[in-house]
């Protein structure tokens, strides 16, 4: 491989971290999620403790939001849901653009 | 309960503010779809296109602030609680470019005031690390949510506070940037505000281009931009642009 061949994959490599980067900051912004006036983060995390709460304890759940401030969730399959659709719209954008990260590091 | 989105733009000898503000605005109605105010002076509404329906307060703005040895008209940004005519407020910077509706649900919450502490950098150079700058945690006031109220007035009295006596809180914070900045004079007057404890923060990172990035393209999708010979892109994701060369594009 010669240096001019090097620089360009080099280039490359490096448009493809930035993109990577930007596009996994664009899906962290966009699971952050209000609900019932408080701020949540739908991540795994958050997805989980709702989850395992539901099935083991009873309405309502009481929740710290993303700024530990305690919060009443009187209907916690409705937050599931929610949470689960904005963590999905989220990851999936950022696989659609893996794909494209992906072609270019062919 | 009113919401909407106050902006604040005037031009300066050196920059067309109000071609910033038309971008700006187009990306508010299409994305964020709220009522919008524009705080700004007669000498840069006589120059914008027409934008439909927008409300204006008319302001003089103070002067004497200077960036890079240019006339910097920032300093106003304390009046946001005075100038607003909204029960919540959404403040953003005309050069905060909102290509998503990620900001329109904080004005759902309960919250009196909130303001982002990160920005990070579009070209992964981490330029907008500022912690070590000073001795406080600077906060972004280009974007920040507040609601009408004492404890929000509080707060807004307590900049205007800072801003009075700046230099000796940029002494006493230890802050390297001597220059007015709203991120300090929001930052230390939460702080103090709020009893030198942390206060309430929007959870989100501010995607941030250095103003040594050449915007190419934009459009009401996104930006395309140039960083020595890289050229990249960003879509359906918010920019703040500290390029003004913005307005040209």
């Amino acid at each position: 491989m010669d240096i001019g061949e090097l620089k360009k994959q080099s280039d490359i490599s490096y448009d493809i971290a930035v993109a990577k980067r930007n596009a996994l900051e664009k899906a962290n912004t966009r699971i952050v999620v209000v609900y019932n006036e408080h701020i949540f983060r739908a991540d795994a995390e958050t997805i989980n403790l709702v989850k395992t709460l539901s099935e083991v304890h009873t309405s309502p759940l009481y929740l710290l939001d993303t700024n530990h401030n305690p919060v009443e969730i009187s209907e916690p399959e409705e937050f599931l849901k929610t949470l689960i659709e904005r963590n999905q719209e989220a990851i999936s954008s950022y696989h659609q653009m893996s794909k494209t990260f992906a072609k270019r590091g062919d | 309960m009113t919401k909407g989105v106050l902006l604040f733009c005037f031009d300066t000898p050196d920059f067309q503010y109000h071609k910033i503000l038309e971008k700006c605005v187009a990306l508010i109605k299409k994305n964020l779809k709220l009522e919008i105010t524009v705080a700004t002076n007669f000498e840069t509404y006589k120059h914008l296109k027409p934008l439909g329906f927008l409300n204006y307060k008319f302001i003089e703005p103070e002067l004497g602030n200077k960036k890079n040895g240019l006339e910097w008209r920032n300093v106003d940004r304390h009046m946001a609680y005075e100038l607003s005519p909204y029960d919540m407020t959404l403040v953003i910077d005309i050069d905060y470019f909102p290509f998503t509706d990620n900001l329109r649900q904080f004005l759902d919450t309960k919250y009196d005031f909130l303001i982002s502490k990160n920005a990070y950098d579009l070209t992964n150079r981490n330029s907008f690390d500022t912690r070590k700058y000073s001795m406080i945690d600077m906060v972004w006031a280009t974007v920040f949510v507040f609601r009408k109220g004492k404890k929000a007035k509080r707060i807004f009295d307590m900049v205007k506070y800072v801003k009075q006596y700046y230099n000796y809180f940029m002494d006493l914070y230890r802050v390297r940037d001597r220059r007015f900045r709203n991120d300090y004079a929001f930052a230390i007057a939460l702080e103090q505000a709020n009893g030198m404890i942390t206060y309430d923060t929007l959870p989100i990172t501010l995607p941030s281009l250095p103003p040594d990035c050449k915007v190419l393209k934009m459009d009401d999708r996104g930006i395309a931009w140039q960083f020595n010979d890289q050229i990249n892109y960003t879509k359906d994701q918010d920019v703040h642009v500290l390029n003004k060369e913005v307005a040209n594009v």
